[in-house]
């Protein structure tokens, strides 16, 4: 039983996999590349390990979700009025395909996957918890506050409200004596003062 | 046996919720309650040009099924869900996270620029506004020391949540709000774009969109119970009862705040989820955190 | 009657007003009423009303909004005399009875044929542009805040959007939520002096806030009882005259009428996001968007 689930999540995520390249639309695709990573994470819950299927399952779709928004920012077409197609450059594509395909089913080969069977009963969510916050704790908190702050970073980037007023009136400091030349180091080529008005 | 009764408790507390919230929802908030969920349902469909058919249909499918996946991993009594994972709440999460999506193509889908627009307004903040209720799971799990909602009820049995970690139901009421496309949090279907996702949307699609959004409403509203309420622990009435009773309270706690709180413009809620809620949410952790030490 | 009918029968009508000029205040105080429901869409509506003489150069645009309202729907027209509340909850109970749906004005089909291009009808240029069925795709333009270069997507608004005053038409460039470019091409219908009511203007501003149920009391003569009302609108927005947005807010829930310069849309607008255009558009008495103040 537990075979013929994974078995149907195995073929829903190849399916999905290859409407990516099918359908006619950057959202589109994105959304079938999430409803693949959904079903691998639908085996990963199958397999005993809810934590790391549902976790794959949110962060897909979080992840899916800004890649589609970025799509209709650089592309403002909604529903594909405009229909696209989702492959180009054929030939390197092809080669890097059969090369990773070849790659990952060598490493699937060769690898030697555990046979022992996890004992029912297990908490897998905890064990996991102890090997994340005990031994690799230092990695996971630097990645994680690194990761924040890059958010945080991104966000006051593209925030309209710089610390000296907008950023299209160029946001620059006041100058060190009344009317003075702005305080700090110029930015070369006039930094982000531009008028197209 | 217990299996199916726990689906079935699921199942009729999604419907006699959704009524519920749809009556709350006139009395509390003004909005068109029972009455004009049904004569939503009596309109013709109508068809926008070159729209994403598939898409169009299944997003209040999507949108009612994240709803009951939801309210699947609460436990009505004590020990008792219907899904009774040691990731209760992840999944709860992975719901929250879906539902963005589910909302996103709802707007995407019909090719309109109004509620196009909505579409990635409400990406753009729900995201962001996502990340609290985050945190504020991982506080609610901390207690417990697990993150089965099982679990996470049988912590409060000393004390309920709301005591122990006073900013969880604030942060969390503002994810309701948003995942309900609420009041102050309803980036989707704001007035300056027209109703937004739902700006070309009438007849079984648009009653069947708003019944979603009062499913979810019930869902969220039972989750708040369970994290910061005890769910369904409480003297002398039985586990379900207590859950139902505080969901309903809940839910229209929601809906009466939702409409007397003002929806600021996109950025500017944005500013402040990110420099308010966010360094809150932090706070909520570190609080939470030591209390649980 | 079904059973589902008669219970939608309690409903609040869904009406959509397209207001001709001289009667925006009155069916702005008409909408506030309990029996009926402003719809935020004419999708939304199950009734047109239609108020005033339309003007030539808005027919078309009527027939268009006409055609949105889902079946089955009915015209309501006004003059501004007589129980229009009662005619509007007549037809509503007509229709549900199974009473006859007006029918199409316009053909159901696009404006042009299909004009894409490229090999696979995917546009012009790289996989953007093109005109598929006659409407100018999107393309990538400068941007005027960080030179970030994204898809400028260009769309008439009006003359019946519900958040514009009625009969302003602006042809507006967006990038995302933000407008780069913003030209008027009509302005709004002319209205008596009572559109500037400091409640009807707050009133429109509370509910592109998220505050219908507020504006509706506001608009009935009662205090808004929300929450939050002024610090939701963003500080600096739109001054005229020294005050902003947030100050013209503040002086309408007070109840001070204002006297505003005729501003200039295509000048102020730009720069600004959808949702605070549309807010700072809102606060400005529709006098000063009319024919003779936009000309001046």
């Amino acid at each position: 039983m537990t075979d013929l689930v994974i078995a149907a999540l195995c073929l829903f995520a190849v399916w999905t996999g290859w409407r990516v390249f099918r359908v006619d639309s950057m959202v589109r695709a994105s959304f079938s590349l999430m409803l693949s990573f959904v079903a691998v994470g639908a085996v990963g819950v199958v397999l005993s390990a809810p934590y790391i299927g549902i976790a794959t399952i949110f962060m897909m779709a979080v992840e899916m979700m800004v890649m589609a928004i970025f799509m209709v920012m650089f592309m403002m077409n909604p529903a594909g009025l405009n229909p696209m197609v989702m492959v180009h450059q054929h030939r390197v594509a092809a080669v890097a395909g059969g090369l990773a395909f070849a790659g990952l089913a060598a490493a699937v080969l060769a690898a030697d996957p555990p046979a022992a069977r996890v004992a029912t009963g297990t908490d897998t969510v905890a064990a996991l918890g102890h090997e994340l916050l005990g031994p690799s704790m230092l990695i996971f908190e630097t990645a994680g506050v690194t990761l924040l702050a890059t958010m945080v970073g991104a966000v006051i980037l593209s925030s309209r409200r710089g610390r000296f007023g907008p950023a299209d009136d160029g946001s620059r400091p006041p100058g060190l004596e009344p009317g003075g030349p702005p305080a700090g180091r110029q930015p070369e080529g006039g930094g982000g003062h531009h008028h197209h008005h | 046996m217990i299996g199916a009764l726990l689906l079935l408790a699921v199942a009729a507390t999604l419907a006699a919720g959704t009524l519920l919230a749809a009556w709350l929802d006139r009395r509390l908030a003004g909005g068109g309650g029972i009455a004009s969920l049904a004569a939503d349902w009596l309109a013709g469909p109508v068809r926008t040009e070159a729209p994403d058919d598939m898409n169009r249909r299944l997003a209040p499918a999507w949108y009612l099924a994240l709803a009951a996946a939801g309210l699947c991993v609460v436990p009505f009594a004590p020990g008792h869900a219907a899904i009774d994972s040691p990731a209760g709440i992840a999944i709860w999460g992975a719901c929250e996270a879906l539902t963005v999506v589910v909302v996103f193509l709802h707007g995407w889908s019909p090719n309109a620029p109004f509620p196009l627009i909505g579409a990635y307004r409400y990406a753009a903040i729900g995201l962001p506004a996502m990340l609290p209720s985050m945190f504020v799971l991982i506080a609610a799990a901390l207690p417990a020391e697990s993150l089965s909602l099982v679990a996470i009820v049988d912590s409060q049995r000393g004390a309920w949540n709301v005591l122990r970690q006073p900013l969880g139901l604030p942060l969390f009421a503002v994810a309701i709000l948003s995942l309900t496309l609420r009041g102050p949090m309803d980036y989707a279907d704001g007035a300056d774009i027209a109703g937004g996702t739902s700006a070309e949307e009438a007849g079984p699609a648009r009653a069947l969109w708003q019944a979603a959004r009062l499913a979810m409403l019930v869902s969220a509203c039972a989750m708040a119970a369970t994290l910061f309420l005890g769910g369904p622990l409480g003297p002398v009435l039985p586990g379900p009862v207590w859950l139902w009773l505080k969901t309903a309270g809940m839910m229209a706690a929601i809906l009466a705040l939702g409409a007397r709180i003002a929806r600021p413009p996109p950025a500017r809620m944005l500013g402040l989820v990110w420099t308010v809620l966010l360094p809150l949410s932090f706070l909520h952790l570190l609080i939470s955190g030591v209390i649980a030490l | 009657m079904s059973h589902l009918a008669r219970l939608a029968a309690t409903a609040p009508a869904p009406v959509f007003a397209a207001i001709g000029p001289g009667l925006a205040p009155a069916v702005e105080r008409l909408l506030a009423r309990p029996g009926l429901r402003r719809a935020a869409t004419p999708r939304e509506a199950a009734l047109l009303l239609v108020a005033g003489a339309i003007p030539d150069r808005a027919a078309g645009a009527l027939d268009r909004v006409h055609d949105q309202v889902p079946h089955p729907r009915r015209t309501v027209r006004w003059d501004g005399t007589g129980d229009i509340e009662r005619a509007l909850l007549d037809a509503r109970a007509d229709l549900l009875g199974g009473g006859e749906s007006a029918p199409d004005r316009r053909p159901d089909a696009p404006p042009a044929p299909w004009r894409g291009k490229g090999d696979h009808g995917q546009g012009g240029e790289g996989m953007m542009g093109g005109t598929p069925y006659g409407r100018p795709m999107a393309m990538t333009g400068a941007d005027i805040r960080d030179g970030l270069q994204l898809d400028r997507y260009t769309a008439r608004v009006g003359p019946f959007a519900p958040m514009l005053p009625p009969g302003l038409v602006l042809e507006v460039t967006l990038q995302g939520d933000v407008i780069v470019a913003v030209e008027v091409q009509a302005p709004a219908f002319d209205q008596p002096a009572e559109a500037d009511a400091p409640d009807l203007v707050a009133a429109r501003m509370l509910r592109l806030l998220g505050l219908p149920g507020a504006a509706d009391r506001v608009a009935a003569g009662g205090r808004p009882r929300a929450a939050g009302l002024l610090r939701a609108v963003p500080p600096g927005l739109v001054p005229v005259g020294g005050r902003d947005a947030r100050d013209r807010l503040a002086g309408c829930l007070a109840g001070r009428s204002q006297e505003i310069e005729p501003p200039d849309l295509a000048a102020l607008l730009p720069g600004l996001e959808w949702a605070e255009a549309m807010l700072a558009l809102a606060s400005l008495p529709p006098s000063s968007l009319a024919q003779e103040a936009l000309a001046a």
